[in-house]
């Protein structure tokens, strides 16, 4: 069940990272812009490094290597995707779709706030069963004493 | 063991970022270029900005992106260059489709600007109707249009073909919302950005 959820992160950060990286960045320097929260310098130097953030994290994550880290990571970037959605719904800002997942899927800003909120839960419940979630992991094999290599 | 570990770490990077690099070097093999001739295009051809925009008629971006558009190209009229293409969404806008195929039907008669410029300021007005037909009528009547012309244009087929077609190019492009603007081959995407780049070229308009 871990494993699966842990998998499941990954996924999410994993496609969400990929979709944006492979079309145009202003693409989603737009949608940083529609949250009205970063400095214009800052606006695109986050449009083009998060998308790469969000891909390694996904791949570490589902492959579970250097596991503590990667689900660091990803409370992370779920932790100030909330912020930054939160602000957002505060100041009532006209945002029709989140653009968390590039052209891919669309969800309501509404919708994704929920999302988030659980991914953080489930990355907390992970870091409170770091053994069960290792399963069938990098980790697991790699920091093995004498892996028969 | 360590570096076994760290080895492996560089080879998923380098295999991740691989991926991505062979992905859009497929992708951008597979797009179009943006075609510079058209016939809603206003603004000589020798103009230092070209400008394409990909529009959603009923996108409120738009409607302000146009406002914006229009401050610069009546300041600068020698010096800017643009051209409209369609890129309606559906999915969000019930009259995307059917307001760009009345601008396609009047552009075809050569009215499509007198159009533009009635339709997008007033698009607060018409996009909540439930049937807009009416209003885009009066406006391509005050546009100088034959309306004989425009009811059977509207019903051809070929129409809703352009519209798409220029959709896909614009897939093609990259373009996933609007407004886009290919700015003298430089994407950018939303009213923020086409304000930052223009002003590269152009002073800042003082609001």
């Amino acid at each position: 069940m871990l494993v699966i959820l842990r998998i499941f992160i990954g996924l999410v950060l994993l496609v969400s990272g990929f979709d944006k990286i492979i079309s145009p960045y202003q693409n989603f320097l737009y949608v940083i812009q529609a949250y009205q929260m970063f400095p214009d310098w800052l606006e695109k130097f986050v449009a083009i490094c998060v998308p790469w953030v969000e891909l390694m994290v996904g791949i570490f994550v589902i492959l579970g290597l250097w596991f503590n880290w990667s689900l660091k990571g990803a409370l992370l970037l779920f932790t100030c995707f909330i912020v930054i959605v939160g602000q957002a719904l505060l100041r009532h800002l006209p945002l029709d779709q989140c653009g968390c997942f590039g052209s891919a899927i669309h969800i309501p800003v509404q919708h994704i706030i929920v999302f988030d909120s659980l991914m953080l839960l489930s990355i907390f419940w992970l870091m409170r069963h770091p053994f069960k979630a290792k399963k069938l992991s990098l980790d697991q094999y790699l920091d093995l004493p004498n892996p028969r290599r | 063991m360590a570096l076994s570990k760290q080895k492996i770490t560089v080879l998923i990077i380098a295999l991740a970022v691989g991926v991505v690099v062979v992905t859009k070097l497929i992708l951008s093999g597979s797009s179009g270029t943006v075609d510079p001739v058209a016939a809603r295009t206003k603004g000589p051809k020798q103009a230092k900005v070209n400008i394409v925009e990909f529009i959603d008629f009923e996108c409120p971006a738009c409607a302000y992106g146009a406002k914006q558009l229009k401050e610069y190209t009546d300041r600068y009229p020698d010096d800017i260059r643009v051209q409209v293409k369609y890129y309606p969404l559906m999915n969000i806008h019930h009259h995307a489709l059917q307001v760009a195929s009345y601008a396609e039907c009047v552009a075809r008669q050569g009215k499509f600007w007198p159009f533009f410029d009635m339709l997008m300021p007033q698009q607060s007005q018409w996009s909540p109707l439930i049937n807009a037909d009416g209003v885009f009528d009066e406006m391509a009547k005050g546009a100088g249009v034959d309306m004989n012309k425009l009811k059977s244009c509207l019903s051809s087929e070929d129409v809703t073909t352009t519209i798409m077609s220029e959709k896909a190019l614009g897939r093609s492009l990259g373009v996933q919302s609007t407004p886009t603007y290919f700015i003298n081959d430089q994407m950018v995407v939303g009213t923020k950005s086409l304000e930052e780049e223009l002003n590269k070229y152009f002073p800042k308009i003082s609001k």
